[in-house]
């Protein structure tokens, strides 16, 4: 019998326990040495002095005194290997004991196999056990630290979208209420994903809110968010990001920038990037950060986005791009609707079986009326309006003939996002375009330069329309008798005299009060209700 | 903003009955367009008369005036009036108006042209 014998995996780890009180040695060589291939081949035992290769396994062998190889081998592939010393009674094997020993790793060969497919299969059930528990950890921390609520800035509209990958991102944003009134935007990326990303993505956030509380220049934030996050990255990560400021009663937007995917400015004559240069934050020390500013008008808007959107891929591979972002904002009329645009064509491109690759993040941003409008008559026109009620768009329109068809898409835009039935919006159109008609021919006398305002508002239940003229003719006609069709087909009544009865029976409720200099009809539409 | 102004069209269909295709806004600037329309309409003295909405943009209560003026000229002529392609809104417009009532609200061309043969000959 053997004196000495052991199965000796060659992939890494220890042999298994032999039996007692047999002495072991362990020869370790690697899965490339031409050995293993040989033995998968010859797939019997064999003796070790008959084997001509240039191999450190084979060598090993040797100097361990072991005399003969009993391959493991099943379906072609050699499992294991049995390798033993010179026979105690110092004799050749004998062909008898080469038949045991060929018969016993026949056997032996795929039970080694099933059991190494087990401690694989458990090997791996833990380490994806292992995965989901720090991504469910990694997505905790990042959901902590999004804002929960959208700012809310009277002429202005604000939405964000985040999507995180399976494997978290790392991706970020927030908002600052600052001195002044002022919205600090943040929009950032960690490099790297899953825990180590949700902790540095946690400390960034930290360390910005804190900063700019301090400092109102976003160059002076980044560069100090640089100098603190420097100190404490780990090796192989930073941090890019963008910061902006914005003054919504000017409609000012200071903005600076850490390497991170350039936003992009809707304007009327085309989409522009908002560029400032800097490097990523956590790299290196003493960074400076170049500080832009831009003035956003009324009917503009800034797309911020994080790299996971332009760096998708289709099934072919292709990537979706920056041009194909930019088109989709040119494309746009207004921000309101284009996170869904920008998700729909995005779900387009990749197919239905695509597995997102990176976070997702979205943030628009713009100007719905003129600041001039709301600075001045937003507390006038608003002293009306419920405490609840948030300002969706303000503006004017010029008392010239026709002048209310220009309120439409404005009003359109505003009311958007609540989603009103079709025919409940179409009736406010028509409501407001009458009350409009009203102050700007009775209230203002078609003097062009007399301005109509219009404030758009709403509460839980309802959405709020103020006109106001300047009354210069007196408060608008409260009109002549109800229309009646018969009386007026008959030529009892003249053909017109409609806009009155139109406001009343289109909305829910129409009130007007006079106040100096002024006249001020609100119409009331009811979100749930049903027109009369 | 300048006012979007009304265009319109004039299909002889047959003796019986003209169709006025109107395009655009009708409001009160509209008055010369459409009445413009309704005596190229009535040239040879049809018996019915069809408004497409089809391509209405906009109408406000200047514009349902005129509707009323012109039903009022079509009601001296003896003819009827009947309207196809109205959108939701401007349908419930008609019938807070009770417009729907004088004219035969239709959702296409051809009920609209049928109809307004047919209410010409029972009158």
């Amino acid at each position: 019998m053997p004196r000495r014998g052991w199965v000796s995996p060659w992939r890494s780890g220890p042999p298994a326990s032999p039996p007692d009180p047999l002495p072991t040695t362990t020869v370790a060589f690697d899965p490339d040495d031409p050995l293993v291939e040989h033995l998968a081949q010859v797939a019997e035992p064999i003796a070790l002095d008959r084997i001509d290769l240039d191999s450190p396994g084979v060598r090993a062998l040797k100097a361990a005194g072991m005399a003969l190889l009993v391959p493991l081998v099943t379906s072609g592939e050699l499992v294991g290997l049995l390798a033993l010393g010179p026979r105690r009674s110092e004799r050749e094997y004998s062909t008898n004991d080469r038949r045991l020993l060929q018969d016993l790793a026949t056997h032996a060969a795929p039970a080694v196999r099933v059991a190494q497919l087990v401690r694989e299969q458990e090997a791996e059930v833990l380490s994806r056990q292992r995965i989901e528990q720090e991504l469910h950890v990694a997505r905790l921390i990042q959901q902590q630290f999004l804002p929960k609520s959208l700012p809310e800035m009277p002429g202005w509209h604000v939405a964000a979208h985040y999507q995180p990958a399976r494997e978290v991102g790392g991706d970020f944003y927030d908002f600052l209420q600052l001195p002044g009134g002022q919205v600090g935007i943040v929009i950032g990326d960690v490099t790297d994903k899953g825990v180590p990303a949700a902790l540095v993505m946690a400390t960034t956030h930290s360390i910005l809110r804190a900063e700019a509380a301090r400092l109102l220049a976003p160059g002076e934030v980044l560069r100090r968010a640089n100098a603190l996050l420097v100190e404490e990255m780990p090796a192989n990560m930073f941090v890019t990001c963008l910061y902006a400021v914005l003054d919504p009663a000017s409609g000012r937007l200071r903005y600076a920038n850490a390497g991170h995917d350039l936003p992009y400015l809707r304007r009327a004559e085309g989409v522009v990037e908002l560029r400032a240069t800097g490097m990523p934050l956590g790299l290196l020390p003493d960074m400076d950060y170049e500080e832009k500013e831009v003035r956003l008008e009324p009917g503009q808007g800034v797309l911020f986005h994080s790299d996971g959107v332009v760096e998708a891929h289709d099934p072919e591979r292709t990537m979706f791009g920056f041009p194909r972002l930019k088109e989709l904002v040119a494309g746009a009329t207004s921000e309101t609707d284009l996170i869904d645009r920008v998700l729909t064509h995005l779900a387009a491109f990749t197919g239905p079986d695509w597995e997102q690759e990176d976070d997702i993040t979205l943030v628009t941003l713009s100007r719905t009326a003129t600041a001039a409008v709301i600075g001045m008559d937003g507390p006038t026109d608003a002293a009306g309006l419920p405490p609840q009620a948030r300002v969706l768009a303000a503006f004017t329109v010029a008392s010239e003939p026709g002048g209310e068809r220009a309120v439409l898409p404005r009003l359109a835009a505003a009311v958007d996002p609540l989603g009103l039935p079709a025919l409940r919006r179409d009736a406010l159109a028509t409501a407001v375009a009458e009350a409009t008609m009203n102050a700007i021919e009775h209230g203002n006398g078609n003097r062009p330069e007399l301005p109509v305002r219009l404030v758009v508002a709403a509460t839980d239940d309802a959405v709020l329309v103020t006109v106001t003229d300047r009354a210069v003719h007196g408060p608008s006609p409260e009109g002549p008798e109800q229309p009646d069709l018969d009386a007026k087909l008959a030529g009892r009544q003249s053909p017109r005299g409609w806009g009155l009865y139109l406001m009343r029976n289109l909305v829910d409720e129409v009130r007007t009060r006079d106040q100096v200099g002024g006249h001020t009809v609100e119409l009331v539409l009811h979100r749930d209700g049903v027109a009369s | 903003m300048s006012v979007t102004q009304l265009e319109t069209s004039v299909r002889h269909t047959d003796r019986d009955v003209a169709v006025i295709d109107l395009k655009g806004d009708v409001t009160a600037a509209s008055e010369a367009a459409l009445m413009d329309a309704y005596r190229e309409a009535s040239r040879d003295e049809p018996r019915g008369i069809a408004l497409n909405f089809s391509d209405l943009d906009y109408m406000n209560s200047g514009g349902i005036g005129l509707l009323v003026t012109l039903l009022v000229r079509a009601k001296r002529a003896h003819q009827q009036v009947t309207a196809f392609g109205l959108s939701d809104h401007y349908r419930q417009i008609f019938e807070l108006t009770r417009i729907d009532e004088v004219i035969g609200v239709h959702p296409d061309e051809r009920h609209a042209l049928d109809a307004a043969r047919l209410g010409a000959r029972v009158r």
